[in-house]
């Protein structure tokens, strides 16, 4: 089922958390709703989902107006970032909830319910804890009971509001990639919250980067890391590093009779070498090398006096032999100018 | 040897910091001796005394005292008394909780402190409103009159009386649980597609049932044990206006000791009785919780990777 959002509004008193924004979501897309805390993100997902209601604007299931729906009546599969698991029930239990409230003449019998409940257990692999309390359970198996609930009252959309926030690094790994696995089974249109640029640019469709209230960018993973739109995305999507500058025929000048124009440079795009081979270029100090992890990470002082970050491959790295102090020069590989220099 | 030798270092080193961290026994002993005294005295000596001189007429007064017409009509009234405060408190404390932990609204504040209000007011001074309010001269009293409504110097005054003294008992349990238990759990159940009515008999109900049982049974008590607030609003009016405290003054007053007694240990039983009640309702919970947590760590012990199911289910 696709999802529209058109100029929805809403406030919390004086703060504005959803400034007119529109999101149109096709049928059968895992959609990642990304920004920081307090960028709105969440709001707009309850919105859609009918737990909150907006100021202005409507909300669209299949074309149909659904705005004044209660959530009850959305039919939407809804994942908290805390589970929201019913803590006297057990596993078994909590998934079959929502088809035991159902209205007498379209509750399925108790066999289909077990039925049911089975299946899904043995899609989040944990047909042996059926009997266990949530409380007896790991965050991630939590989760997954949670999201089993959500998807035993087969909705017509999946939303999930920080899924992996609550859980470890490593868990949340495993989490996402099967989440992603079990998006491509069962094909239910999906939004899911996050705060995390790594999971939404690996487990999304469509990332929709979010800030104030307002959507700065609409696109494939690749889009917005590649090419964002907006100085925000540049900056939220991975790390940066900043230049003034301005532009005079086609020609970045980095640092030099600035006219408000910002450089944005991401440090595995910034090169070091020996000799400036031509090219632009600009001289830096190594201040510090962290060699630990898949890239080298370099801190160097520009000939301006800023920080500078540097990436790079370990085979590089050994190639160049560099020493803590020593005077480089850095190539800049790719860089993105902005006019404004808010970020 | 090897192993024997930590342990024992283990245990000079416990004994070292036992001592570090409590006084010579002359002081815990005084200490303990003033505790038990002071329990003795004042609990344990006035409920033998309760007991003993119920009984010291022999069992027969005893019984007598209790199947006498007035003690059964005041056992009656207070029974009925109870009988409609507890579950009304029931009701507007799950009500008030449910409202005050799950909501925000103008004027929550102001409603916390109306609930504690009976609390903070003598019972007596609570009676003297209702006969302000109801009594003859009272504000509402010529219309009540006219209508031929009684209520102070009644049943419904009594009843009155002791729905307003025993109002915060359930609701204060309540709140603070409520409040922590959020409310992700009854949204997940909305959106599941339960009713209102559904979310809170299946989610909302069974999540407070330790708390809201614990503060039925302190209502419970305070309902039938209330003298203040009844005793002003009653008039004393024999087996028809008596509650059982208020028919123990009245026999107290009449040098009855005997019966006094005996219908007070009723009261003492039922003392005892919501003790016992209230630490099973403790003893429950905590239960219920620690197995939680034994299981929790256990399965944190175990952890079951996911990337194997994640496989599968692809």
């Amino acid at each position: 089922m696709s999802i529209e959002a058109n100029n929805i509004s809403k406030r919390f008193g004086q703060f504005v958390a959803l400034d007119n924004v529109d999101l149109e979501i096709p049928s059968g897309e895992l959609v990642a709703l990304l920004g920081p805390s307090g960028s709105g993100k969440t709001t707009l997902l309850r919105v859609i989902a009918g737990l909150e209601f907006a100021d202005a604007g409507t909300v669209r299931f299949d074309g149909r107006d659904i705005s004044d729906r209660t959530a009850r009546e959305r039919r939407v599969g809804f994942v908290f970032q805390h589970y929201a698991l019913f803590r006297h029930m057990t596993v078994f239990e909590n998934i079959a909830f929502g088809l035991r409230v159902r209205p007498r003449e379209a509750r399925p019998s108790k066999k289909q319910i077990q039925a049911k409940v089975h299946e899904l257990l043995k899609l989040i692999q944990l047909e042996t804890l059926a009997q266990r309390y949530p409380s007896q359970l790991s965050g991630g198996q939590r989760q997954r009971v949670a999201l089993a609930r959500a998807l035993a009252v087969e909705p017509s959309v999946l939303l999930l509001d920080e899924p992996f926030g609550a859980l470890d690094a490593k868990v949340r790994m495993e989490l996402r990639r099967w989440l992603r696995q079990l998006h491509d089974e069962i094909h239910v249109t999906s939004v899911f919250v996050t705060h995390d640029q790594e999971e939404a640019l690996e487990v999304a469709d469509r990332v929709v980067v979010m800030n104030h209230g307002r959507i700065e960018q609409i696109g494939s993973p690749e889009e917005v890391y590649n090419q964002p739109a907006t100085p925000f995305v540049y900056n939220f999507l991975g790390n940066v590093n900043l230049f003034h500058g301005r532009i005079d025929g086609g020609t970045t000048y980095i640092h030099e009779r600035e006219t408000g124009h910002v450089v944005y440079v991401r440090p595995h795009l910034l090169e070091i070498d020996r000799q400036p081979n031509g090219g632009s270029h600009f001289r830096a100090r190594i201040k510090h090398i962290n060699a630990a992890g898949p890239l080298v990470k370099v801190e160097a002082v520009a000939e301006w006096g800023d920080p500078v970050h540097i990436e790079m491959s370990q085979e590089r790295f050994r190639d160049l032999q560099l020493i803590k102090d020593e005077a480089v020069f850095v190539i800049p590989k790719d860089v993105k100018v902005f006019a404004n220099h808010e970020a | 040897m090897a192993t024997i030798f930590p342990l024992r270092s283990f245990g000079l080193a416990s004994d070292r910091a036992a001592q570090a961290t409590t006084e010579g026994a002359w002081v815990r002993w005084s200490l303990i001796a003033v505790a038990v005294v002071f329990l003795g005295v004042f609990l344990f000596m006035p409920l033998a005394v309760v007991f003993a001189s119920a009984l010291a007429k022999g069992v027969s007064v005893y019984f007598a005292a209790l199947r006498e017409p007035d003690a059964l009509a005041a056992i009656r009234l207070t029974l009925i008394a109870a009988g409609i405060a507890v579950p009304m408190n029931l009701i507007f404390g799950v009500a008030a909780a449910w409202a005050i932990g799950k909501f925000e609204f103008f004027g929550k504040s102001f409603l916390v402190t109306l609930i504690d209000l009976p609390f903070a007011v003598s019972p007596v001074v609570s009676g003297l409103i209702y006969v302000l309010i109801f009594g003859l001269q009272g504000l509402m009293g010529p219309w009540l009159a006219s209508h031929d409504v009684k209520i102070i110097f009644a049943v419904p005054g009594i009843v009155l009386a002791t729905v307003f003294v025993t109002f915060p008992f359930v609701a204060r349990e309540l709140i603070p649980l409520v409040q922590a238990q959020g409310n992700e759990e009854e949204e997940a159940a909305l959106t599941l597609g339960a009713s209102g009515w559904q979310t809170f008999f299946r989610v909302t109900l069974p999540n407070i049932k330790w708390g809201l049982l614990y503060g039925v049974i302190l209502c419970n008590a305070r309902a039938m044990g209330e003298f203040g607030a009844v005793s002003v609003v009653s008039g004393h009016i024999r087996s028809r206006t008596n509650t059982m405290p208020l028919h123990i003054e009245i026999l107290y007053n009449e040098y009855q000791f005997a019966p006094a007694f005996a219908v007070a240990s009723l009261l003492a039983l039922l003392a005892l009785v919501t003790l016992l009640a209230k630490s099973i309702v403790e003893w429950k919970s905590r239960q219920q919780t620690k197995q939680q947590e034994l299981f929790a760590t256990r399965q944190t012990a175990t952890p079951t990777s996911i990337s194997s199911a994640g496989a599968n289910a692809a």
